[in-house]
């Protein structure tokens, strides 16, 4: 077969050319658009996330000082709470102490030899007639007998009588 | 506190650990209280361990050290120990023993009460009703605790099982209702009983709360007065004032063990583990405390907390447990895992009483339905789950797919929430409605078509 001239082969290509040229057109610009589309989703969700950091990162800062605040607010509340608990502590030490002050004054009152000769009969009442009874330098008595012991000066008078009061104690703070 | 009886014992045999033994002792009974004097003026406790004719054994909760027996007195109570009961408790920290730790005087009251206690006559008793509202979202929805129930926390090491505990205690209310919390920490570190103190500082500080710290260094004979002395003190603020009483107890596996220590010093013969044979009955006598009774205000529910030794069920604390109470609250190593707080496996955990605390008049009428329904999503969630490790995920069908997205949104947009964040009633319901609608409308049969249209469930 004999070629074709060349002028010929070249306007016979030329559709062909054309529709080569079409497609890869239309491919680049399909390419381009998704190109695009991909570009704008991707910038989205940068936006989308770089908005959900700053939103995350303003809600911890407030977590952190309202944290900050609440932590502040607890060290204030306990100081305060053990102050007052100090405070009526000391109010109750002092009741005991003058208590059992006033409760050994009676060493010096003519009643006393009575009260001793209650609190003797009272121990040996507890520990039996045969038990050892000796004064106490405080006030009152101390009796002892084999393995046991009674305590009855004026001092343990004063702390049982303290131990009564129970809930009486109160009102030294109470409003 | 116990009032002491006049005569003092000197007859001290011998002194051996914590224990101290009497001669010459006369009409002394068992668990009887003790105070002990040095020569010092020091002043020690104790509680009778075992009495044999003439002789007392007494364990000394502050230990013997620096004891010189030929100057030791002991006066013993002729009773158990009693504690003064009231609103005095309230706002105060205690030791395990109920001596103040805070600075403060003593704590007084009207009466006292045998810390022993007596559980409540059934005869007595109400049937609990009516919610206790913990704020933490996965227990109040799936695991209402209820007014005068006994519901526990099952854990293990190394979960945030004191973080749960301190923030129901923190959080806690009975719709308006007086409310007061006890909170009994048992064989605490130090770091953990200074976490309680500050997470509960709030609630003391209003006068709502009475806290109980036994640390792990404290005497052991101590830790088993410890839960006693709070149910005490909880019996009285409730149905002697009205209040509604939560008690939270933890933990009661170091509870536990410290009863086994106690029960070997006594000779007794061991049961399994070593744990006494009577270990179900004094866990019954501690729980059974809890309750309400006809015709008084008032309630007291508790909430146990144990850890299970090796994540065992079956270990004698749990399992003993597990048949006094009603229901429990599983911890999982698997959700911790993932990061979620509060870790709770919503499968392995159930109120038994939740019927009773939840639904139309008490929290809200779909309360149930969503309790159920995402119970029922979470069971299939787990199939998938097992079905997607055979097969692979590419083989699962789009439904199960969605129940995997499930899956994931319960753990995070449900039961995840920060240690400090108190979650109302609907915020839980409405987060459990946005997880339940990740699943498609036909996936939801155990809600009411009414309530799915009212939440805008997708349709067909």
């Amino acid at each position: 077969m004999r070629p074709p001239a060349p002028d010929q082969a070249a306007s016979a290509l030329q559709p062909v050319r054309e529709r080569l040229l079409r497609s890869a057109r239309a491919d680049a610009e399909e390419l381009l658009a998704r190109a695009d589309q991909e570009a704008g989703a991707l910038l989205d969700a940068a936006r989308a996330q770089a908005a959900a950091i700053l939103d995350d990162a303003r809600k911890q800062g407030e977590a952190d000082a309202a944290q900050g605040h609440t932590a502040e607010l607890t060290r204030v509340r306990r100081t305060t709470r053990a102050r007052e608990l100090a405070v009526r502590r000391q109010a109750y030490e002092e009741l005991r102490r003058r208590t059992t002050e006033r409760v050994r004054e009676l060493r010096h009152t003519p009643d006393y030899p009575a009260i001793r000769d209650r609190l003797t009969r009272r121990a040996r009442r507890l520990l039996g007639p045969d038990c050892e009874v000796a004064e106490h330098p405080g006030g009152g008595i101390v009796a002892h007998a084999p393995g046991r012991r009674a305590d009855c000066t004026l001092d343990a008078l004063a702390a049982r009588a303290l131990d009564r009061l129970g809930a009486q104690t109160e009102t030294l703070w109470a409003p | 506190m116990t009032g002491l009886g006049e005569i003092e014992y000197t007859a001290i045999r011998e002194l051996r650990g914590p224990l101290a033994v009497v001669e010459g002792v006369a009409g002394v009974g068992w668990d009887e209280f003790v105070r002990i004097t040095l020569d010092s003026g020091e002043q020690r406790h104790g509680l009778v361990l075992e009495v044999d004719r003439g002789l007392a054994v007494v364990q000394v909760l502050e230990d013997t050290a620096g004891m010189d027996p030929a100057r030791v007195r002991m006066a013993f109570a002729g009773e158990p120990l009693r504690v003064p009961v009231g609103s005095g408790w309230l706002g105060r920290v205690c030791n395990g023993r109920g001596e103040p730790i805070d600075g403060g005087p003593p704590v007084f009251g009207s009466a006292t009460a045998a810390v022993g206690g007596n559980p409540i006559n059934p005869v007595r008793r109400e049937p609990p009703a009516e919610p206790v509202l913990t704020g933490v979202g996965v227990v109040d929805a799936l695991t209402t605790l209820v007014r005068g129930q006994k519901l526990p926390v099952f854990s293990v090491a190394g979960l945030p099982h004191l973080e749960l505990a301190a923030q129901v205690a923190a959080q806690s209310t009975a719709a308006g209702e007086a409310f007061s919390v006890v909170f009994a920490g048992m064989g605490l570190t130090h770091a953990d009983a200074s976490f309680v103190r500050d997470a509960l500082e709030e609630r003391s500080a209003a006068g709502e709360l009475v806290l109980l710290l036994n640390t792990a260094d404290d005497p052991v004979i101590e830790r088993i007065l410890t839960p006693r002395i709070a149910l005490t003190v909880a019996e009285h603020l409730a149905f002697g004032s009205g209040r509604h009483v939560l008690v939270v107890m933890t933990d009661m596996t170091s509870y536990a063990e410290a009863l086994r220590e106690v029960s070997a010093a006594r000779g007794e013969i061991p049961a399994r583990r070593a744990y006494p044979g009577y270990l179900y009955s004094d866990l019954a006598s501690l729980y059974e405390r809890c309750g309400r009774i006809r015709g008084r205000p008032g309630s007291v529910t508790v909430l146990p907390v144990l850890t299970m030794p090796a994540g065992d069920i079956t270990h004698p604390v749990p399992d003993l447990t597990g048949y006094i109470t009603e229901g429990q609250i599983v911890l999982s190593r698997e959700t911790h895992a993932q990061g979620v707080y509060p870790p709770v496996d919503a499968l392995s955990s159930l109120s038994r009483l939740m019927r009773k605390g939840a639904g139309p008049g008490r929290t809200r009428p779909d309360h149930l339905d969503v309790a159920a329904q995402m119970l029922a999503a979470l069971a299939r969630a787990r199939q998938v789950r097992e079905l997607a490790d055979l097969v692979g995920q590419a083989a699962l069908s789009p439904a199960d797919h969605r129940y995997l997205d499930f899956d994931e949104a319960f753990l995070r947009r449900f039961v995840h929430q920060r240690l400090d964040e108190l979650r109302t009633l609907d915020e839980t319901l409405d987060s459990a409605w946005q997880v339940l609608l990740t699943l498609p409308r036909s996936q939801l049969a155990m809600l009411p078509s009414a309530l799915l249209d009212a939440h805008g469930a997708e349709r067909g």
